[in-house]
């Protein structure tokens, strides 16, 4: 990647999201734009067009009706241009759990990080995702 | 063991440092959240903010230790503030300026240590950000990146809690 790529990264943590946007920033990395939440990350979406993406999903609903929540990943890949279905998206989650690694696989994603989340490796995942698409 | 100068501008650095009346004042989540995010990223068992005051570095945030202060001359941070740049200790010991210091002799074992100068828009150095491990290691690009974007942070804390004390 370098420094006029755009890349999305949704995660709630203020702490996490700030010092990987800003050494990015600073490394020459990307830029990086945050969203602390799917809604902003939506919002966002749909006013500019992202090269790659970070995202933290959480789990919604309750009981045997819970699952994670993989609508902003749905609505990056439906953006028709070349970009967004083949736009590289590491996912943060707590666990991944087979359904969830299913899942995953049919939406494409290129990466899993699992907690506990360090900086380093979300910042090493934004400067690959312009070698694994080269 | 080599004590450091006394930085040119020290009587102009006394006064920032202390106009922001930090010094001892108690605990602060804002301070307290940034050590233990750098302890966690950097896998090292003591992390400190330091703020270098005439005869001590006293601490502001710490994780790893339950030191408050030390004195100032056996203190790694006041040559860190020497230079605006990240100093990056691998092993102390392999450091005339620190060998037989008793930070790394004594309890402390200090073996390994970054600090970030805490540089203030004034180009005031006034203390540092600072990694410590007990055994020797080392950072890479990506890694000093993040320690000064840290540090980055810790000086926009510093600067509000300036801003609120006008």
């Amino acid at each position: 990647m370098s420094s006029n790529t755009h890349i999305l990264l949704v995660e709630p943590e203020a702490l996490l999201r700030r010092t990987v946007s800003m050494t990015a920033r600073s490394l020459g990395i990307s830029q990086v734009h945050e969203a602390a939440s799917t809604d902003m990350a939506l919002r966002m979406a749909r006013q500019r067009r992202f090269q790659g993406a970070v995202i933290a999903v959480d789990c919604v609903g309750s009981g045997s009706g819970r699952r994670y929540d993989l609508s902003l990943i749905d609505q990056l890949r439906a953006d028709e241009t070349a970009d967004g279905r083949a736009m590289p998206i590491a996912i943060l989650a707590d666990q991944a759990t087979p359904e969830l690694l299913a899942e995953l696989r049919e939406r494409r994603i290129s990466r899993v990080i699992l907690k506990p989340f360090r900086a380093k490796v979300l910042l090493e995942t934004i400067a690959n995702f312009g070698a694994s698409k080269n | 063991m080599q004590v450091a100068p006394i930085p040119d501008n020290e009587a102009e650095r006394l006064a920032a440092l202390r106009a922001l009346l930090i010094l001892d004042t108690p605990p602060e989540q804002r301070f307290d959240k940034i050590v233990q995010f750098a302890a966690t990223e950097f896998d090292v068992p003591v992390v400190v903010i330091t703020l270098l005051d005439a005869e001590r570095q006293w601490f502001k945030a710490s994780v790893g230790t339950t030191v408050c202060e030390t004195a100032r001359d056996v203190s790694l941070c006041s040559h860190a503030i020497l230079r605006p740049e990240v100093m990056l200790v691998p092993d102390t010991l392999q450091d005339p300026r620190f060998a037989d210091n008793p930070l790394v002799t004594g309890d402390m074992n200090l073996r390994f240590y970054a600090g970030a100068p805490l540089t203030m828009p004034s180009g005031l150095r006034l203390g540092t950000l600072c990694l410590i491990d007990h055994r020797p290691r080392t950072l890479d690009a990506m890694e000093l990146g993040i320690l000064s974007t840290l540090r980055d942070l810790v000086v926009m804390e510093l600067g509000e809690a300036g801003a609120s004390n006008v």
